[in-house]
């Protein structure tokens, strides 16, 4: 028996998906969403040093559709970041862990993100 | 680096249909996990039609109808059959339960029953959990102390250090939290998980263990402790309904406070 090598139980494609786990991972996906957002910032910047030309380069990729939606997920990325970032504290100050404030908590910071990420870009068309 | 996929032997293929008679007056459908280390094949699933007059409510109820009347290789753990002993600890539809306290009313749909998430399989839904028992025994779960204990009689407690205890004691060690916990997964050789952390807590927590700062140090550790990134899932699933994320939580706080009190064992 000692020859035979175990198979290893499904786990990612099996297991169901839930609010506890999903939020998880969106916070990993947002964090890395920001700094990959961040080089976009610094190239803003660089651009703007250049000169208008390269300014303006960078200016009519952002208005583009493909640049407005990048922007509107960075906003939702930045909000939700946050916020959640927040959730972590309180569970780091020791509360917040049971059950059903996780999921109140949980659901609060996801309904914030959106609205937020909603307001901003309506603000944002309106100007 | 985590790897996402199952290894190569591990992949599924499709498995056998074993059919209800055809007076069977309430069909469900088994999809198991089926793994046999005899015939050298990828594991399989093969999906079973139970009668549900037949048998009784439970998820275990099923599984030992499926061994007794339909395919008795069908192998899995079991013991108390009334949620006390952890044997039959398993993901069920989707999540980690123990099938004698899991209905099969409660599932929606064909029942699908897999052993414990990334875990060596040995056969069927038994896995291997020598890792997990070796985490448990490197936490020293016994009482330890520094000044030997004498006299005649027990240990005392007061009734409000036994309260703290409680939420701990219950764990029945089912392992259904440590492999619901996707930093388990990923990390589980080095990471001791939320069942085996949870244990530590319930020392840590005992005012009649005397080694309650090198429980702590032992533990402050980027793989040990800190591999814990609040996903929740363990809390989610355990079937004893106790908190495991509570007690990471618990242990991450009582470290920061014996760093800021100055607390250093480590003399000289």
């Amino acid at each position: 028996m000692s020859d035979c090598q175990r198979p290893l139980s499904p786990h990612l494609s099996i297991y169901r998906p839930q609010l506890t786990s999903m939020l998880s991972i969106l916070h990993r996906f947002t964090g890395v969403g920001l700094f990959v957002g961040s080089f976009l910032f610094v190239g803003w910047f660089v651009a703007l040093s250049l000169g208008e030309e390269s300014y303006q380069s960078i200016v009519s990729f952002l208005e583009s559709l493909v640049g407005q939606l990048l922007l509107s997920g960075w906003v939702f990325a930045f909000y939700y970041h946050l916020f959640n970032g927040l959730r972590h504290f309180y569970w780091d100050i020791g509360r917040g862990f049971d059950l059903e404030t996780t999921y109140k908590t949980g659901w609060l910071v996801l309904g914030v993100s959106i609205s937020l990420t909603v307001i901003t870009l309506i603000f944002m068309m309106w100007r | 680096m985590a790897d996402f996929r199952l290894p190569k032997n591990s992949r599924l293929r499709p498995g056998k249909l074993h059919k209800a008679s055809e007076d069977a007056k309430d069909v469900r459908r088994f999809h198991i996990y089926r793994y046999n280390p005899d015939d050298k094949e990828n594991p399989q699933i093969d999906t079973f039609e139970v009668d549900q007059t037949q048998c009784g409510p439970m998820v275990l109820d099923a599984l030992i109808y499926i061994k007794n009347h339909i395919d008795p290789t069908l192998t899995f753990r079991r013991s108390c059959r009334e949620g006390i002993c952890g044997s039959c600890s398993m993901n069920i539809d989707g999540t980690n339960t123990l099938a004698c306290t899991k209905s099969t009313g409660d599932v929606k749909g064909d029942v699908k029953i897999f052993p414990l998430p990334h875990m060596p399989v040995i056969k069927d839904l038994v896995p291997d959990l020598s890792v997990a028992y070796a985490q448990y025994t490197s936490i020293k779960p016994w009482i330890q102390e520094e000044v030997e204990h004498t006299g005649d009689r027990e240990r005392l407690q007061s009734p409000e250090d036994r309260k703290k205890l409680d939420g701990l004691w219950e764990c029945i060690l089912c392992f259904s939290c440590s492999t619901s916990c996707p930093s388990y997964w990923w990390n589980g050789d080095r990471y001791l998980g939320p069942a085996t952390l949870l244990q530590a807590h319930r020392f840590i927590q005992d005012s009649r263990d005397q080694k309650t700062d090198e429980r702590l140090q032992e533990l402050e550790d980027p793989f040990k402790l800190y591999r814990c990134h609040t996903i929740m899932n363990c809390t989610k699933t355990c079937p004893k309904g106790l908190n495991p994320a509570a007690s990471i939580g618990d242990i991450k706080q009582k470290i920061a406070e014996q760093k800021i009190k100055g607390i250093s064992l480590k003399k000289g």
